[in-house]
């Protein structure tokens, strides 16, 4: 007749002792071990803390039909200008010249964000002008609702020369974000929601492009148009207005934030205790066999006896 | 109840989600219909969503009985506005290619012109036309061409109901916001403007035309605010603004820039003349434009001096006996004289925001063709009318300010004395055009603090050779004129106190040694410090030095063949103060071995 184990369950076996012996000591040391180490461990293998993480979201972005032209036309730098504000245009005088503007915002998917911006512009030339340069601005309204609620305005600049006159200058780009530190986890952040161009100001400095450009780039959120091949078509005929068209895409941004309290909390923990149970396991082992074999001496007081104290 | 509810959302989220993802798809989902006014409907099989209104386009033959879906409206729509014809529904009618009325449309399969021309065509642009793509059970109408024995094609067509094998299909379509657009209100004379509002943010014409001037206009009688335009009378009381010009879009002027009343404005433009044509006739030009000016209630503008510019830039003051003017004047075809180079205007204002009195000084001067385009400069500063005629200005209160010019000045019995002009200052030399260390005049730029630079000039080997002379009009370029010996420790330091003064230490001697030596770089160091609270800094010179190096070979060896030698003129600053450390502000008494992020979220 072969024997099988039919049935098993752990025996417990109480070791006691006084207060100021080794063994209460050694217990106190074990403790802090186990449960102080893992902290230092995650702490120092870096990352314990979570300061910075991101996120995905397509932005709100609409076009606020604010633009603002300079093309050179001479090498020698005559120029025309063009905006739609009317401070400025009365300012340029002779150099004012009004263009041919065309603009569409497409929702290519249906999700209900605008996906795409189609500028299109004429810009009709005397006979003797051409184009050699162009700059021009366009305003956004830029907007981002999943983490925190981000509403701002924003800029897309684009700046082409040739040296030689051209008849067409096809810009396709995407209107990127760029932030210099994370955003906050919510809350309402607008402190950009501000003009960029004062289009109510009389006076020649709010036009100054060095100044646009300037106190735009200081802000922590702006966008860009990264257009890395504009195409400059030359060969224009006489009579023909110089054309611009710019395809700007609003694509789906990584942006980072700074993770709330619970964020950071979490992780901490998930990091603390995956550590914290091999501490656990080894300390266990150790802290039996020191009691199983009497290393410090304790009173053992084993299964069967539960009342004699 | 609760619970249905819950699940005909969650539903409807999964019918959502279908929708978004389903877009790829190749096969021809209709959502236009044939009506060529209409441009958007989706349409369903169920019959109930029929007559609904899609759009706020046209069509004003409707009848309002039979529409239990209609949206409630409050006033009588708009005349322009109604409700849209019905959708249609029968896929075997519909029919997207068909673009033109009554003529057949090439490829176009389903284009009911085309039964002669469908021989001709190569392929059909629609293939199927299907109602949507969820339904568990739905009619597609499908489009294919058969090549005939002969080489012609026929057409062969067919209605088929397709089944959707997704367990997720759509047995019956009774929810009608699921699958829709959402039925926008429709615009009647109540709601028209809240309608406008909420659908359009931003268009073409949405920009403030201001009207800073009607409200300047008011403010002008009680006094001006920080940043208002300034009003002009004219002589015949009509009233203007004043203008500065400056440089906007590009560097050219722009004429008709108001200035801001308060703001201090410093402006260079260029402006292209021509000098035969505009010598005489172009205003910008001619000082009357800018000294015939009376400020609103009644203040003239006095004119204070005119300096004379020749053409190789030396300046003479003119004696200005009142009454005269200095009009453009072309001498020769190539120069023009008296043109307008720089205007000051002074401004007095009283506290409650009165002009009191303005004053211009001008550089007049002569222009000839190969200096255009032609710079103009223009300032403009205001001065309180109790005040002082000239305020001194300081680099900071007390620390120094980065970007502000250095406080120098020089020793007397009295104590320290300082110049009251922002140039008269420590300075670097500026490198000119023609390079020339021994050519005059140099221009100086102030030394700025916290701002290193350098700069220089060349010393052509055959100009040295009375290596003594050279040597001293060099170190007097290099210093510039009115050499300071001394710099303020403190942005505000008091003339009246030497020891926040610091002297400039100079380990050069020129009398020294038998040799001559010729001075080849001329540096500044200037050492500072952070002093003060943590919270607020101040800047604080703590030594300057200046460092001349002389050449210690033959000028020949050092020039290595050439004979133009570089002098280089550099001033750098030094912070001395102890670099800052991320930690905590007090090191806690607990345990300062902690990582100062330790407890990051919490402290």
């Amino acid at each position: 007749m072969a024997f099988y184990e039919v049935y098993s369950h752990p025996a417990l076996i109480r070791y006691k002792t006084s207060v100021c012996t080794k063994a209460s000591l050694f217990l106190v040391a074990v403790l802090c071990l186990t449960y102080i180490s893992p902290l230092l461990v995650a702490y120092r293998s870096q990352g314990f803390w979570l300061k910075r993480s991101t996120y995905e979201e397509q932005p709100v972005v609409r076009f606020q039909y604010e633009s603002l032209l300079v093309a050179a036309t001479s090498t020698q730098g005559d120029y025309v200008a063009w905006s739609t504000f009317p401070h400025l245009n009365n300012m340029l005088g002779a150099n004012l010249r009004i263009p041919a503007v065309s603009v569409r915002e497409e929702d290519q998917n249906q999700d209900g964000k605008l996906d795409r911006l189609i500028f299109q512009l004429q810009l009709p030339l005397k006979p003797e002008e051409q184009v050699y340069s162009v700059q021009l601005l366009l305003t956004f309204s830029y907007q981002l609702f999943r983490m925190s609620t981000v509403a701002m305005q924003s800029l897309a600049y684009v700046q082409h020369s040739s040296s030689v006159p051209g008849a067409k200058l096809l810009i396709s780009g995407d209107l990127r974000l760029q932030q210099r530190t994370p955003l906050p986890h919510r809350g309402l952040y607008d402190i950009y929601n501000v003009s960029v161009i004062d289009g109510s100001s009389p006076f020649a400095s709010a036009y100054e492009l060095d100044n646009i450009i300037r106190s735009y780039q200081e802000r922590n959120l702006t966008t860009v148009l990264s257009c890395p091949t504009p195409v400059w078509t030359v060969g224009r005929a006489a009579g023909s207005p110089f054309q611009l068209n710019a395809e700007i895409r609003y694509p789906m941004e990584v942006i980072s934030y700074r993770p709330g309290f619970w964020e950071t909390i979490k992780f901490a923990w998930i990091q603390y205790v995956s550590v914290l149970l091999i501490f656990l396991w080894v300390f266990e082992r150790i802290q039996k066999f020191v009691f199983q074999n009497q290393v410090l001496t304790t009173v053992p007081i084993p299964v069967g006896k539960p009342h004699m104290s | 109840m609760s619970a249905s509810a819950a699940a005909a959302w969650f539903c409807s989220f999964l019918l959502f989600t279908a929708v978004t993802t389903d877009e790829n798809t190749t096969s021809y989902n209709f959502n236009t219909t044939d009506y060529p006014e209409l441009n958007f409907t989706y349409s369903f099989t169920d019959s109930s969503t029929t007559a609904r209104p899609d759009s706020t386009t046209t069509t004003p033959s409707y009848s309002s009985t039979d529409d239990p879906l209609r949206p409630t409206v409050p006033g009588d729509p708009l005349p322009a506005s109604g409700y849209l014809l019905t959708p249609v529904t029968d896929v075997s009618t519909l029919c997207p290619c068909d673009e033109h009325r009554d003529v057949c449309d090439i490829n176009c399969c389903c284009d009911r012109q085309c039964s002669e021309q469908v021989a001709l065509f190569t392929s059909c642009s629609v293939n199927t036309v299907s109602v949507n793509k969820q339904l568990c059970s739905r009619d597609v109408a499908s489009y294919s061409l058969r090549i005939k024995i002969d080489g012609y094609s026929e057409l062969q067509s067919s209605v088929k109901k397709e089944t959707n094998s997704d367990i997720f299909c759509i047995h019956s379509q009774n929810r009608f916001d699921g699958l829709s657009h959402p039925s926008p209100a429709l615009p009647t004379d109540s709601n028209f403007d809240s309608l406008f509002k909420q659908f359009t943010q931003f268009f073409f014409g949405s920009e403030v035309t201001g009207s800073q001037v009607s409200t300047t206009e008011l403010r002008a009688s009680s006094g001006y605010q920080y940043g208002d335009v300034m009003l002009t009378a004219g002589e015949s009381g009509q009233r203007g603004m004043f203008w500065l010009p400056a440089a906007a879009l590009t560097a050219d002027c722009v004429d008709n820039s108001p200035a801001a009343f308060l703001k201090q404005q410093s402006s260079r433009c260029s402006r292209r003349v021509d000098l035969e044509q505009d010598c005489s006739t172009l205003p910008a030009l001619s000082m009357d434009t800018y000294t015939d000016i009376q400020l609103l209630t009644v203040v003239p503008v006095l004119l204070v001096s005119v300096v004379l510019q020749s053409l190789d830039g030396t300046q003479t003051e003119l004696q200005i006996s009142g009454g005269e003017t200095f009009s453009p004047a072309l001498l020769n075809p190539d120069v023009c004289a008296n043109v307008v180079l720089k205007v000051v205007y002074v401004m007095k204002y009283s506290p409650d925001g009165q002009i009191v009195d303005v004053m211009v000084s001008l550089v007049l001067g002569f222009v000839q063709n190969t200096a255009l385009p032609l710079e103009q400069e223009f300032h403009i500063t205001f001065i309180q009318d109790d005040g002082e005629d000239v305020s001194v200005y300081y680099s900071g209160n007390p620390g120094y300010v980065v970007g502000l010019p250095l406080v120098s000045g020089q020793k007397t019995a009295d104590g320290i004395v300082r110049s009251v002009d922002p140039r008269g200052t420590l300075s670097l030399l500026h490198s000119s055009e023609d390079q020339d260390c021994l050519q005059g005049p140099h221009q100086r730029s102030p030394l700025l603090f916290g701002v290193d630079s350098v700069s220089g000039c060349t010393l052509r080997l055959e100009d040295a050779a009375n290596c003594s002379v050279v040597s001293q009009v060099l170190l007097d370029v290099l210093r510039g004129p009115n050499y300071p010996q001394y710099v303020a420790a403190f942005g505000n330091s008091p003339l009246h106190n030497p020891l926040d003064w610091v002297s400039i230490k100079s380990s050069f001697s020129p009398g020294e040694g038998q040799s001559c030596n010729i001075p080849l770089s001329h540096h500044l160091e200037i050492e500072w410090t952070k002093y003060g609270s943590l919270v607020n800094p101040q800047a604080q010179v703590v030594s300057i030095k200046e460092v001349i190096q002389t050449n210690t070979s033959s000028l020949d060896l050092l020039t290595r063949g050439s004979s133009l030698l570089s002098i280089r003129s550099s001033v750098s600053f030094v912070p001395v103060s102890a670099a800052a450390l991320p930690g905590f502000r007090a090191a806690p008494t607990i345990d300062a071995k902690l990582p100062f992020d330790f407890f990051f979220p919490f402290v």
